[in-house]
């Protein structure tokens, strides 16, 4: 009896796996089932909590909803190259970030940009450099000064070798002819309490992970390492305004794709679905709040600007000597 | 006193809105679940949870996900003492002694235990977050890289208590985990150390296969070896409630652990799991009956589960005072906050007092509410394991195998946990505990990465890990413990082996 029974079942079960199969066939309008958003760091990170926030009201933009997996390791690079990897029928995208653009420069992986068929861009961040409340220094100015008088003294947090925010303090001081002393931190978090300790002079950061020390008035603010403002924060200088030339700042970023060879059909719903909620007020408003500096680019934008991140990020990389 | 009738006022709040206290029932009751399947994290839960939070209102959700943040903690150490599979890292502690005492056919008295001092721990740890919140976060924030430093070193001196029989095949076992820590990209340098140019190990071994690999498949083909061999124990369900008189005798264990257990956890960086290992090793260095430990030991799981469960507490201090989390979930409570508008950090002490203390009065609901599902579902768990050790084997060979998988989806994390699993088999045959393989991999990284960050601060001057006043008593403290430690060991050894000659002796003496 029971035999039958496992038999039935097993039966039930691959019945039911042959019949949506045939579903799938059958719908011919993209998208009819669930899409899903590899994202490349795991759950409940800045990434993911952006990637959930942006796919939220899905349904109301794409008529489907995306579901957000979490596939995390290697720096980014198992969740990018699944994503890569995946079936080209468009119901896999993928959320593709900064180290895309390092992971072949550094040799971690051969996999880069060009490797995708890209959707849009999300955001560009500049990194800020900030101090202790208490420190001498008050502006970029005096950091300079001081750190070109006492070259190598001045210890620096960052977030991680060959992160986006190491990386930009580095092509930061390459061009202001500085030279600093780097400490790395596991991510943004111990650099900060290590700055709130002073047990680092100066550290680097996105503006999203120290806005609150910031208006706390606990932390200063020396400058963001860009050539324009940052969105809501006037205040703070960029490194033009605070008197020193910068040609291409180093920029953080996160973006979507899609494994090459998707139907240009499919890939045109899917900007338009995406486009919309990036759109979509709740989202920005989400944004808004954790201060993320939201910029949209096309996908020919976001090429162009992804292949002069990889031009600012070679000669940066060779001054940390992290080029391989 | 005025921190006191906030936390009134808070209480009353959250009492007079009946609907909160479901949310803390649902929340420790996922938690629970989600913990004791190995492989699915509190972690886990608060990240798939959050969704479902945003139109709460914030402190419905937060109390919600700190529900499961508590219940996922103890959740962990029900698997682990059932089945030797901790749920969750926290819990691996626990298993030292709880699984051997339900091997006694006590299972029902060591979930009762374990209940009772999650509770107690965690209640430690809420009261201390309520009233020294701001103090503790203060303190926290003078531990700079040298400091972690000593801090890994002393936890990695607990080794000596966890290593069983052999003081010396103990510190084998955690060098090999050192080593095993030292695999994938290297934050401090920016280069790939031993990945062999895979990228599922890029990012190092994956902490949550190992530790199924560990314990969980390690014990699968222990069941499948002893199948036919070892009777079957029937496991005595009826008794959950450990004696008042028992209960008393723990009390201040359970209390000191807990309080150890807030301030671990209130250390960024470290989490539940290493309050666990130390309160477990310094219950076993101060115990006048330390030959008990690992046998079934009463202290010995009470003393782990109180300081994990205070270890909550803990990781909550920094993440809402500055903004820090304390350990992966408190990241995810982090994001929680932010979501509804609430930024973590000073100015929530400031502008929203009336958003913090409820946070506080929520923790304490949590600890109740775990306390009242724990002791009601633990004779419900205990009878688990008088499953037919046939049909339960291979159940749990199949929770390892998706435990693995969902952390990343990931299939090249079940072989891992598999070669892991084989190794730890062929390791307790020779006489090596795994435990401190899982101590060094969660500490390992700490102690490497704070000791080169520490270097590079004083430009390669070794003298900053004692010229520094908490790294030098830090490290004092290590050396004090591990050489007590070890002493203590030395006689327990001793004195077993005068037993077994005694019995020895004995047995040629009736022959």
């Amino acid at each position: 009896m029971k035999k039958i029974a496992a038999i039935l079942i097993v039966l039930a079960l691959f019945g039911g796996m042959i019949s949506a199969e045939g579903q799938q066939d059958k719908g011919s309008s993209f998208p009819n089932k669930d899409i899903t958003l590899i994202v490349p760091w795991s759950a409940g990170g800045g990434t993911d909590t952006i990637a959930r926030a942006l796919v939220k009201n899905a349904p109301e933009h794409i008529g489907v909803n995306v579901n957000v997996v979490n596939k995390t390791g290697g720096q980014g690079v198992v969740g990018m190259g699944a994503a890569m990897a995946a079936r080209p029928d468009g119901y896999t995208v993928g959320m593709i970030t900064f180290g895309l653009s390092t992971y072949n420069l550094m040799g971690l992986s051969d996999m880069t940009y060009r490797d995708f068929e890209l959707l849009q861009l999300l955001n560009q961040s500049a990194a800020v450099l900030y101090v202790n409340a208490d420190s001498q220094w008050d502006s970029l100015k005096d950091l300079v000064e001081y750190a070109k008088a006492n070259p190598g003294q001045v210890s620096l947090g960052h977030t991680g070798a060959g992160g986006d925010k190491h990386l930009s303090a580095a092509s930061l001081a390459t061009e202001l002819g500085i030279e600093f002393n780097y400490v790395p931190f596991d991510g943004a978090a111990p650099a900060r309490s290590a700055v709130l300790g002073g047990h680092v002079d100066v550290a680097v950061a996105g503006i999203a992970e120290i806005k609150q020390l910031y208006e706390a008035g606990e932390v200063k603010v020396l400058s963001v390492n860009n050539v324009v403002e940052e969105a809501g924060f006037p205040d703070i200088p960029t490194v033009v305004e605070a008197g020193y030339d910068i040609s291409a700042p180093v920029l953080d970023w996160r973006g979507l794709a899609l494994p090459k060879g998707v139907d240009p059909e499919v890939v045109a719903i899917l900007e338009e679905g995406f486009k919309k909620m990036f759109d979509d007020p709740e989202f920005r408003a989400f944004c808004d709040e954790v201060g993320l500096n939201l910029v949209y680019k096309n996908s020919a934008g976001y090429e162009e600007f992804l292949s002069n991140m990889e031009k600012v990020l070679e000669p940066t990389l060779e001054s940390v000597g992290l080029l391989k | 006193m005025e921190s006191f009738m906030h936390l009134m006022t808070a209480f009353e709040s959250i009492l007079t809105n009946p609907i909160s206290l479901i949310f803390v029932t649902i929340g420790v009751t996922a938690g629970i679940i989600l913990g004791s399947l190995p492989g699915l994290t509190a972690t886990m839960g608060c990240a798939l949870l959050i969704p479902f939070t945003f139109s709460l209102p914030p402190i419905q959700g937060l109390v919600m996900l700190m529900g499961i943040f508590s219940g996922g903690i103890y959740g962990g150490s029900i698997s682990g003492i059932l089945i030797r599979t901790p749920g969750t890292p926290a819990a691996a502690a626990t298993l030292l002694d709880g699984h051997p005492l339900s091997q006694k056919g006590e299972a029902g008295k060591a979930i009762g235990i374990a209940t009772i001092a999650s509770f107690v721990g965690g209640t430690v740890g809420a009261l201390i977050m309520s009233f020294l919140s701001p103090q503790i976060a203060k303190f926290g924030l003078r531990f700079g890289p040298p400091e972690f430093f000593a801090l890994a070193i002393f936890g990695l001196s607990m080794i000596v208590s966890i290593s069983g029989k052999s003081i010396l095949k103990g510190f084998i076992s955690a060098i090999f985990g050192l080593l095993i820590a030292t695999i994938g990209f290297d934050p401090l340098s920016g280069v790939p150390r031993f990945h062999f140019g895979n990228p599922n190990l890029l990012g190092g071994v994956e902490f949550i296969p190992a530790l199924i690999g560990l314990f969980g498949f390690a014990q699968v083909f222990r069941n499948v070896e002893k199948m036919e061999i070892i009777p079957h124990v029937k496991s005595k369900v009826g008794k959950i409630l450990p004696g008042r008189k028992e209960t008393l005798k723990l009390l201040p264990t359970m209390v000191k652990s807990g309080a150890m257990g807030t301030f671990i956890g209130s250390v960024p960086g470290l989490g539940c799991d290493v309050a666990a290992f130390v309160a477990y090793g310094e219950a076993k260095r101060t115990s006048k009956t330390p030959e008990e430990f690992g046998k079934g030991s009463l202290v010995g799981i009470a003393a782990p589960e109180a300081a994990n469960n205070g270890g909550t507490g803990g990781a909550m201090i920094p993440m809402l005072t500055l903004g820090i989390p304390g350990d992966a979930v408190t990241a995810v409570l982090l994001g929680a906050l932010t979501i509804h508008g609430l930024q973590p950090g000073p100015l929530l002490f400031r502008d929203h007092i009336d958003i913090v203390f409820p946070i506080f009065a929520g923790m304490i609901l949590c600890q109740l509410a775990l306390l009242v599902i724990g002791l009601s579902g633990a004779k419900l768990f205990a009878k688990l394991i008088n499953i037919d050790r046939k049909i339960l084997t291979p159940v749990i060979f199949l929770l390892c195998i998706m435990g693995s998988y969902a952390m990343r989806f990931s299939f090249f994390d079940v072989g891992l946990a598999l070669i892991v699993g084989i190794i730890a088999y062929f390791m307790e045959y020779g006489g090596f505990t795994v435990s401190p393989i899982l101590l060094a991999l969660i500490l390992g990284p700490m102690a490497e990465q704070n000791m080169r960050r520490s270097l590079m601060l004083s430009h390669g001057d070794p003298l900053i890990f004692v010229t520094r006043p908490i790294a030098a008593v830090f490290l004092v403290l290590t050396v004090f413990i591990t050489i007590t430690s070890y002493r203590k060991m030395k006689q327990l050894n001793a004195k077993e082996k005068a037993l077994m000659a005694e019995a020895d002796a004995d047995e040629s003496l009736s022959e």
